[in-house]
């Protein structure tokens, strides 16, 4: 298989070799990946789609390191998380990787400011002044400066979306994972977000890995990896071209 | 802990969101903490109270007595009814010589609980008394002479008809018949003219040959701790002479307990009569609705043939007068103007009452005994005999505060010869003599236990009439009828006293029960401080070789010093088990808000939090809200002890007067009682969210994904 890379002598930031994932269904399983060999190099921005029910949550659940594989490996910057503890997995999750999730998943008693400072918080040495120049920072990037002190009930869909990409962001992950991130958005508010996150792949180098269904959104992934029944069934660069969805 | 500062703001964002939650557990945890305080404080309060009525009354700080005592000592009375068995401390002088020299003693005051019978002759008896007084005065043939003179009369009449009446049931009449004789002799003209010739002889005669035949008159009941009484009105602060004075040191005398005296001594119509007054007047309780009060209402108008009795007839006469002008009745006898006096409601009682202590009062005789009397106190010895010993009342006392209290009236005083006397011990020469005694009229031994036992029967009314009492004395001693004149000597012999002083030696130096011990005033504290006195008194009694048992004041007083024992535990289970309902409800509350959580706490962990933030940001919450809620609870427990500090507990109850000291208890709190209950509920906090904080551990951080 290929690998789309710019800078092609570094080795993958993320690696999945003869991944599979089996859910416990009953009696039965359900097998959500079956077979899975993929290489993700530092500052992609790679899109999975696929069907409903192909697997593209469970993939990026494995890479996010909120689950581990049932067979095979995941490494994450050469590591393999089936072999870390519980809190080396966490640890890696906040300092590593970044989640912007499909239902955005705010805290709803804290504020903006609160929310996105949230991570920060949890990874702790930085001074105060450090983190809230960064937080404002953030807030900055994704435009919502006026509403630094609003709770998140008190915001609008796109709003919320910001608010989450700046948490995501702002431990400055080498890896973010984005579960459908337009999915709940008009295509408008889509359209921004997406862009949001193609200008912070650009200046600073994050991978961005998201899953989505929208052709659309597919057209601005630097590769477009399509998954049907567990299985990768294409791995190429997409059409730079909007087309309608589905295969 | 990374991140507390968000910690503590997540947790009271998330208490702000969940206001119906946060409500419900946070009024438990504040009406949990007031009640501790509340509940706490309270006790401390009565177990002060009780501490200031029992070492300030009857036991000091600490009690010693014989350690081979088979009975725990109870000085407010135990199961037995006096017949406990406390030992004895045979050598007290060196007992207090011992323990005075131990550091943080003050004192140490003899003492020795009994039981006696207490008789001042029959009415028969003091009319012939006052008689031979004026005789001696020479006023005889006075006004009151003559009134005397006149209710002689009367109740030898009285006298004669009660004998001819017994003379009907009796097998052998050779007694009675003598007796009435005599009586016939005293009704004869011939008599009277002998009388007023040389009233003396003739008083001799009726002494001797008349009086005999009237009995004893009544006989009370009387507990009785003997003491050094000089160090007793020193070191027992609630002590107070009511009536009369302190028996002067040195002296032999009876001092009557006030309580005592009004509860059981006092005449029974009287005491109804108070009853009734005190019921209306303190509890606000009404004779028609009270169903205690109506029977008594019900009780005193029967009494009315007691009180005719009891008047002269000249007083009989001007009660009536006074009566029928009094209550507008014009017809009538003197029976059915008392009666009609008597007869209480609601509406009258008030005005009754008055008339009864004005009118009435004054021209009767309320308590068998006036202070000054000599009465007659007889108890069983350890031995096994009976003995007498004439003592004078000096007075009557109460103990200050506690005078409602039922318990404040167990025990009368008397010095420590007269307790000795009582008690039996006796010089070398007086066993000696009392062997000889025994020897001669074949008496058996017999053991303390049974004659009291038989001798106090089963009845606890203090009240016994004198035939009923030497019935029973004759199952246990059947006297000759030499003995019996000899056991009855006459009424000028029976009312001696002895003249004999005692010195503070001859005092000290001898046997007694119980010893208190009075500790500094300064180190008189908390009960931290009193046991350590305790074990170091232990200390010294055991190093000395004296065989003591040291007991603190709580131990000393019997079955009432257990009770705050008894009401903490009681209040512990009731704060328990509130508790328990309080964890059962925060931990189900906590449940479910971790339940609703779940997503917001995958979410947490998915971007990279422990499980111990999450544990510890569900523990927090509780105890955030703990703290508040319990500072307030707290709070609110503070402005209730001192709301009922100002206002004051009344005691609705005799036992709740003794409990709190007086007639309010007066509660107050100290840190400690808010600290307290502040860590109690900070630890219900804990326990109660350790099973839901486990819960939210649990959660998984995919738990983060999937639908809103
Ligand atoms: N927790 C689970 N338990 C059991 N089966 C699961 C679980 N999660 C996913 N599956 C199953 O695994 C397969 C892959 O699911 P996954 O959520 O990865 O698909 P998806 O591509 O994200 O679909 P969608 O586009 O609907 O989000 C599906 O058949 C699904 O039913
Ligand atoms: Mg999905």
């Amino acid at each position: 298989m290929t690998t789309h890379t710019e800078t092609p002598e570094a080795a993958p930031i993320v690696e999945l070799i003869g991944v599979t994932k089996d859910y416990p269904l009953g009696k039965l399983t359900v097998p959500a990946l079956r077979g899975i060999d993929l290489a993700i190099a530092r500052g992609d921005f790679i899109a999975i789609a696929g069907p409903s029910g192909s697997g593209k949550t469970t993939l990026l659940n494995l890479v996010g390191c909120v689950d581990v594989p049932t067979a095979g490996a995941v490494r994450i910057g050469g590591q393999t998380t089936g072999e870390l503890k519980e809190t080396q997995l966490t640890s890696l999750r906040l300092h590593k990787l970044g989640f912007i999730f499909q239902t955005f998943n705010l805290v709803g008693v804290l504020n903006v400011f609160q929310n996105i400072e949230l991570p920060l918080l949890l990874q702790g040495g930085l001074s105060k002044t450090e983190r809230e120049r960064r937080v404002a920072e953030m807030i900055e990037k994704v435009d919502l400066t006026p509403q630094t002190r609003q709770r998140p009930n008190e915001l609008s869909g796109g709003q919320r979306q910001r608010v989450a990409i700046a948490r995501a962001l702002v431990t400055r992950p080498a890896i973010v994972m984005a579960d459908e991130p337009t999915a709940n958005l008009d295509s408008g508010t889509g359209g921004a977000i997406i862009e949001l996150m193609k200008e912070i792949n650009r200046v600073d180098h994050t991978t961005f890995i998201f899953s989505t269904h929208d052709a659309h959104v597919m057209s601005h992934a630097r590769r477009l990896v399509e998954l049907v029944d567990g299985r990768i069934v294409s791995d190429r660069a997409p059409d730079r071209q909007a087309q309608p969805e589905g295969a | 802990m990374r991140g507390t500062g968000i910690l503590f703001r997540m947790a009271l964002r998330s208490l702000a969101s969940h206001k119906v939650k946060s409500l419900i557990v946070g009024s438990i945890m504040l009406f949990g903490t007031a009640l501790v305080v509340v509940g706490t404080a309270l006790l401390d309060s009565v177990e002060a109270g009780m501490q200031q009525s029992i070492t300030k009354s009857l036991s000091g700080d600490l009690q010693m007595y014989d350690s081979e005592a088979k009975d725990d000592l109870a000085l407010f009375g135990g199961m037995a009814m006096g017949a406990d068995d406390y030992g004895e401390v045979p050598d007290f002088a060196r007992v207090q010589t011992v323990v005075e020299a131990v550091p943080g003693v003050e004192a140490v005051v003899p003492m020795g609980i009994g039981l006696a019978t207490m008789s001042r002759g029959s009415e028969l008896d003091r009319t012939l008394d006052a008689l031979r007084q004026a005789a001696r005065a020479g006023t005889i043939a006075g006004e009151q002479g003559q009134a005397l003179v006149a209710r002689l009369e009367r109740l030898i009449d009285l006298l004669r008809t009660e004998l001819i009446n017994s003379r009907a049931l009796l097998q052998d009449t050779t007694e009675v018949d003598a007796q009435i004789a005599s009586i016939e002799r005293a009704r004869g003209d011939a008599f009277w003219a002998e009388f007023a010739a040389d009233p003396v002889a003739a008083l001799d005669f009726l002494d001797s040959k008349v009086a005999p035949a009237g009995g004893e008159g009544l006989l009370y009941y009387l507990r009785y701790l003997g003491t050094d009484l000089d160090q007793f009105a020193r070191y027992f602060d609630r002590f107070r002479i009511v009536e009369g004075e302190p028996v002067p040191t040195g002296h032999r005398g009876l001092l009557i307990n006030q309580r005592f005296a009004d509860s059981q001594l006092k005449l029974k119509v009287a005491r109804l009569l108070d009853d009734i007054h005190d019921a209306m007047t303190q509890n606000g309780a009404r004779i028609a609705t009270d169903p205690a009060l109506t029977a008594k209402a019900r009780q005193v108008a029967s009494l009315y043939g007691a009180i005719s009795l009891m008047l002269s007839p000249e007083d009989a006469h001007a009660t009536e007068t006074e009566l029928r002008r009094a209550l507008g009745i014009t017809d009538g006898t003197l029976d059915t103007l008392l009666e009609a006096l008597l007869t209480v409601d609601d509406a009258n009682f008030a005005e009754r009452y008055a008339l009864f202590y004005d009118l009435i009062g004054p021209r009767i005789t309320l308590y068998p005994y006036r202070v000054g009397d000599v009465v007659t106190l007889r108890a069983w010895t350890r031995r096994g005999y009976m003995k007498s010993v004439n003592v004078k009342v000096y007075g009557t006392f109460k103990f200050e505060g506690l005078e409602r209290s039922e318990l404040s009236g167990a025990a009368n005083l008397v010095d420590l010869m007269t307790f000795r006397d009582l008690y039996g011990q006796m010089t070398a020469a007086q066993e000696e003599e009392l062997r000889a005694i025994r020897e001669e009229v074949g008496l058996e031994h017999v053991g303390r236990a049974d004659a009291e036992a038989a001798f106090f029967g089963g009845d606890a009314d203090s009240q016994v009439t004198g035939a009923e009492a030497f019935g029973t004395f004759d199952e246990m001693h059947p006297p000759t009828s030499d003995e019996r004149s000899d056991e009855r000597p006459s009424e000028a012999a029976r009312r001696t006293i002895t003249d004999e002083t005692f010195t503070r030696e001859q005092m000290l130096d001898g046997v007694v029960l119980n010893a208190a011990v009075i500790l500094d005033r300064d180190a008189q504290g908390g009960t931290g401080d009193i046991e350590v006195a305790r074990v170091r008194v232990q200390a010294a009694v055991d190093a000395a070789g004296l065989k003591l048992k040291v007991v603190d004041w709580r131990a000393a007083s019997g079955i009432i010093g257990q009770f705050v024992l008894v009401v903490r535990g009681v209040l512990i289970l009731a704060i328990g088990i509130i508790f328990i309902v309080a964890l059962v409800i925060i931990n189900n509350s906590m449940l479910m808000a971790t339940l609703e959580r779940v997503r917001e706490i995958g979410t947490l962990r998915a971007i990279g939090a422990q499980r111990s933030f999450v544990q510890a940001m569900v523990m927090i919450e509780t105890l955030v809200l703990g703290l508040l809620s319990g500072t307030a609870g707290a709070g609110l427990g503070a402005g209730i002890i001192t709301w009922m500090g100002h206002v004051g507990l009344p005691a609705t109850s005799d036992i709740l007067v003794f409990l709190f000291s007086g007639p309010r208890l007066r509660p107050t709190f100290g840190a400690s009682h808010l600290l307290i209950a502040l860590v109690v509920i900070l630890i219900v906090s804990l326990i109660s969210t350790w099973y839901p904080a486990r819960i939210a551990t649990r959660v998984q951080p995919v738990e983060a994904m999937g639908d809103a």
